[in-house]
């Protein structure tokens, strides 16, 4: 069908993907036990690493790199964890949840990989309080899984040791931040903590700590089990491997699609396998590549290779592979509206820089819409931009916020022009631009009110 | 100790302390909202950024009270990188913080009205409309809350969580719906609200006993030593226009009280601003007391003593070890012990600093050879006696509640003496008005300086003292 | 108030899982929340303070940081609808429109008659199957006008 080895979805094939049983049919857990049986902890991180696997949470760190930054034990004997982020928050991300509900146990799997390699003693899977369904699939095939004896002291009478344990979140996007996340798993607030110190010095409760996304862990497996070269055979150099890419909005055929990295977005959208084209033969207005912090890129940069350097080549960053596609029926500084409105809500509130700028931002992206938008606004938008970020503040939270701002006025500055100079917005009718709205030379106006 | 440069000056630092504390240490001002030295670091209000290059990579902005100080780190707090910060970080905060100035305490003495001076970014471009909070929550006797104000620093809450380990604040909501509460209303508890106001850096936190008092600028500032316990905390006594003590504020001390003080000792200067104090002498006269001049009153008092056969002499704790060396020798001169009123120890004894032992100087007196006695037993003793000579600030309270019989009495102190038999009172300056030391519980040495002028009329103990002793010799002393 | 004896065991249990207890705080509030009455009350935020041994203040911080977490009291259905872009672009405003006329509630707000609070909230993770309610702690995705009719029509 689509001419690509599939890997990630290979085993969401039907309604009881999610079960051991289904699980063990496909293969699931071989690679642990020879893993447990026949590899060293650091054969197990030399192969993701060798692999090019880069984080899924939307940084795209190297994580077999990543892995190594915790401490020998030798020299640091205090508990060791890996916290899974399944926080999965960022607006147009609804990949990490497929996983969790269709084939919880490869993420289990690569838990346990992942902890075998770093001689972790526990994992958390610090799920958001929303994914109700995605927390339940999982617990119940944790406890699957701890019946099986995959779970717990002793693992496959390997010696290892590794419990598993489920936490939810609240609702707060901040609590993707992985700093955020270890605050919040902790149950305080989830104020991101400065860095460094970094999580594999300090982590959870102080302790040395990995964080990893969904998705990148359950990648784990197939790498242990086929090899990193095999794993290189697929997508792009600098970016190895298949993604789950989501594509929402306008398009014919919205969804989560397995694609090997560097994929053409073009393709992503238009292709029947993928999305299949935008809705009624819409022109394609405006997308984001990666979720809403990416911002919003013109309709026609499209053509480019959904991996991390080409993307960032472009101008913009993939991020969570979020793909979201305007038509030429959406108010691009609408969107931008919403966008700011949601870091406005989401913002911790600790730096002074993204808690009052993120409110200011929302504010003055909405004035504009709404028809009250000001000469002097463009510019002040890119001043805001300019005073959050980059590297100004404790997490990145204030430079997803600025970034989308400031492509807005990069690519879309003629969309605020007009509704400042026209004081409103022409496809949502607002303000002066509102149905029904006479246009009344101000002199008149001014003797009306007189009289 | 580490070799960093800062602003080209080359500084050996203490790594275990971020860099914001090796400027403050080398004298290199950075501005702080949420950083304070007597808390842990948390690096969320953003001011601090200053630009620091380390291991030869290029310089970039970085949180001053954050960065861990390195071997050959340079620093410039001066860059334009670092003003740049600033002046983004003060238009944020002055965003949405209401322009109160006018009617705010903290006005002259607010770091938001000092750096926005100092970078030249008082006026902002919002023209958003400001976010309304509660702008009067009373919590309690001693602070008032106005949430509109607060810039999120939380110092306060930061306080109670590593200080006095009670948490009754905390930032509640997110983003630009944050703000400091209580729980459910409640009024803050405990002894050391008053540090609250101290560590806002804005008026957020005020002091009620403080509130529209006084403009700070109008406040003359004198550093001095707590009065209220044996901690002897430093402290600031803040005086209006040579009248009425407004505010005690403590004073960073490292050995004594950091910086820290309770509220006992910071609301005590009432007991300092009394209408009703003494400013001359007091003779009996029949069944009332006459006022007259001191030097009157003294010479009074020396014919009383010298015409008695059995007399003692009584201090208070609140005597300077100088005013203690010239008691010593009136005692000495009146074959007198030298004894000094002490109190029971109170309920105020904490884990923090009141000692709950109500005397200023009982080690300084003690060193000078003074025995401590209760007020009972000293009562006891003054019954048995034809006078007694009571000496120094609130020796009076001391006494109250005790029969003094209708012995012959001398009074040095702030106040006039009501027990019948009392013969001659002399005025004293209050603690507030005078130099001198006092020795803490620890053997801590506390100096007391003059905050404001006593009366004309009301001259130092130790010339009181003197004069009464001269009299007395004069009219055939000691018998 | 005193927490009642099941959920007291659940969180003794529950602490288990973390070197320090208070990790158990956030799963505890979602217990309370769901099976005492739906909110959370400064009962239930003292009985949490007294069990993992912090300030009813503390508990306070943390329930009002998180959007999940209702302070005030709440009608007999919650209905969230997502206006985040990938919904907004699938309708969402329609939804949210026709939901405030279905049950008579502002947004954030209750129905006269007790019988709805409407809620909006940002992005849910239902970003391709948009639009969504949720109802009851449970989600309706690709959700249309004819389906939300008949879904409020449905409540008690």
């Amino acid at each position: 069908m689509s001419g690509f080895e599939t890997y990630l979805t290979s085993r969401m094939t039907g309604p009881d993907s999610h079960t051991l049983a289904s699980y063990k049919k496909h293969g699931g857990y071989v690679a642990l036990e020879r893993a447990l049986k026949e590899m060293q902890p650091a054969e197990v991180t030399e192969s993701v690493k060798a692999s090019g696997l880069r984080g899924r949470g939307g940084a795209g760190f190297p994580t077999g790199l990543k892995w190594t930054f915790m401490p020998d034990p030798a020299k640091d004997p205090r508990s060791r964890y890996l916290a899974i982020n399944a926080d999965e928050s960022e607006p147009g991300t609804c990949k990490d949840r497929v996983i969790m509900d269709e084939d919880p146990h490869g993420l289990l799997e690569g838990i346990l990989l992942a902890c075998y390699a770093m001689k972790c003693e526990a994992s958390y899977i610090y799920v958001r309080g929303e994914y109700r369904h995605q927390y339940d699939r999982t617990v119940a095939a944790l406890e699957e899984a701890r019946a099986a004896g995959l779970v717990g002291k002793n693992i496959l009478g390997s010696g290892f040791d590794c419990e598993i344990y489920m936490h939810k979140g609240a609702g707060a996007y901040i609590c993707g931040e992985e700093t955020g996340m270890m605050e919040s798993l902790e149950g305080k607030r989830g104020h991101p903590r400065p860095k460094p110190p970094f999580p594999a010095g300090f982590g959870l409760w102080g302790q040395p700590t990995t964080v990893n996304n969904v998705e990148t862990i359950f990648n784990v497996p197939f790498i242990v089990d086929k090899g990193p070269e095999w794993y290189r055979s697929m997508g792009v150099e600098s970016s190895p491997g298949n993604f789950l890419v989501g594509i929402s909005g306008n398009v014919n055929k919205p969804g989560v699609y397995e694609a090997p990295l560097g994929t053409n977005a073009k393709v992503l959208l238009e292709a029947d396998h993928f999305a299949g084209g935008m809705t009624e033969g819409r022109k394609l207005k405006a997308w984001f590549t990666g979720g809403s912090s990416t911002g919003m890129m013109p309709g026609e940069t499209v053509d480019v290779g959904m991996d991390h350097d080409s993307v960032k080549a472009a101008g913009t960053m993939l991020g969570t592979a979020a793909m979201i596609m305007l038509d030429d029926t959406q108010c691009v500084v609408r969107a931008m509206q919403i966008i700011a409105r949601f870091y406005d809500h989401e913002t911790c509130g600790q730096c002074s820089q993204c808690r009052e700028g993120c409110q200011w931002l929302h504010q003055i992206f909405k004035r504009i819409e709404e028809g009250q938008g000001r000469d002097g606004d463009i510019d002040l938008l890119t001043s805001i931009g300019n005073g959050m970020a980059p590297g100004k503040t404790i997490c990145a939270l204030a430079d997803a916020a600025a970034i989308p701002a400031h492509l807005m006025v990069k690519h879309f500055r003629a969309d605020l022009e007009e509704h400042i100079r026209d004081g409103g917005c022409k496809i949502n009718k607002t303000g002066k631009c509102a149905a029904g709205h006479s246009h009344k030379a101000p002199a008149t106006e001014k003797a009306e009110a007189q009289a | 100790m580490t070799k960093i440069t800062v602003n080209g000056r080359e500084l050996e630092v203490d790594a275990s302390k971020p860099l914001i504390a090796a400027c403050d240490t080398a004298g290199i001002d950075v501005p702080r909202y949420c950083y304070h030295p007597g808390l842990e670091p948390v690096g969320s209000c953003r001011i601090c950024q200053v630009e620091v290059s380390e291991g030869g990579r290029p310089p970039r902005v970085m949180a001053a009270c954050r960065t861990q100080v390195s071997e050959g780190m340079v620093v410039n707090t001066e860059a334009a990188v670092a003003h740049d910060a600033r002046r983004e970080c003060l238009e944020f905060l002055l965003k949405n913080h209401p322009l109160d100035c006018p009617i705010c305490d903290k006005a002259g003495e607010c770091t938001l009205q000092d750096y926005s001076f100092q970078e030249q970014q008082a006026a902002g471009r919002s023209t958003e409309p400001r976010a309304t909070l509660e702008k009067r929550v009373d919590l309690g006797e001693v602070i008032m809350l106005d949430q509109e104000r607060c810039i999120l620093c939380t110092r306060c809450v930061r306080f109670q969580e590593e200080v006095t380990k009670k948490p009754e604040l905390t930032n509640a909501g997110l983003a630009s719906n944050s703000y400091i509460t209580t729980f459910a209303g409640r009024p803050l508890t405990g002894n050391y609200q008053g540090n609250l106001a101290d560590v806002c850096p804005v008026g957020a936190l005020t002091l009620k006993p403080f509130r529209f008092e006084a403009r700070v600028w109008n406040l003359e500032k004198s550093s001095s030593t707590c009065a209220e316990c044996s901690r002897g905390c430093s402290i600031s006594v803040e005086v209006l226009r040579r009248g009425d003590v407004k505010r005690i504020r403590p004073v960073f001390n490292p050995d004594v009280n950091q910086w820290w003080m309770c509220d006992t000792g910071r609301f005590s200067f009432p007991k300092v601003n009394d209408a009703e104090r003494l400013t001359g002498g007091l003779i009996a006269s029949g069944d009332d007391l006459m006022g007259v001049t001191t030097g009157e009153a003294i010479r009074h008092a020396a014919t009383v003593l010298t015409g008695t056969s059995k007399s003692a002499l009584f201090a208070s704790p609140f005597l300077t070890v100088e005013e203690a060396a010239e008691v010593k020798i009136l005692g000495d001169s009146m074959g007198a012990d030298l004894l000094f009123i002490s109190p029971a120890a109170n309920d105020l004894k904490d884990d923090l600093l009141h000692t709950g032992d109500p005397c200023p100087n009982r080690k300084g007196l003690e060193q000078a050879g003074f025995r401590a006695i209760s007020a009972a037993d000293a009562a006891t003793m003054i019954t048995g006696l034809d006078a007694a000579v009571l000496v120094g600030e609130r020796i009076l309270k001391l006494f109250a509640g005790h029969n003094l019989g209708t012995s012959k009495l001398v009074t040095f102190d702030t106040s006039a003496c009501l027990a019948s038999g009392v013969e001659a009172c002399i005025a004293i300056p209050f603690y507030v008005e005078k130099a001198g030391t006092w020795i803490n519980v620890d053997g801590n040495v506390g100096l007391l300086t003059i905050a404001r002028p006593a009366p004309a009329s009301v001259a130092p103990l130790e010339r009181t003292l003197g004069e009464l002793t001269t009299a007395m010799a004069r009219s055939g002393a000691g018998v | 108030m005193a927490l009642p004896a099941n959920l007291k065991a659940e969180f003794t249990e529950l602490i288990t899982h973390y070197p320090e207890s208070r990790a158990g705080l956030i799963p505890a509030l979602h217990r309370c929340q769901e099976d005492l009455g739906g909110w959370i009350t400064p009962d239930i935020m003292e009985d949490l303070a007294e069990f993992f041994g912090i300030e009813p203040v503390e508990v306070y911080g943390v329930a009002s940081f998180y959007p999940m977490f209702r302070l005030t009291p709440r009608g007999t259905n919650v209905i969230k609808v997502c206006h985040n872009i990938s919904c907004d672009l699938r309708g969402a405003d329609k939804v949210l429109e026709r939901a405030k006329e279905l049950t008579g509630a502002e947004v954030h707000g209750t129905s006269a008659d007790g019988k709805f609070t409407l809620e909006v909230v940002e992005c849910q993770g239902c970003c391709t199957t948009a639009p969504m309610i949720d109802l009851n702690d449970t989600f309706h995705e690709n959700v249309t006008l004819e389906q939300l009719e008949s879904l409020i029509g449905g409540c008690k």
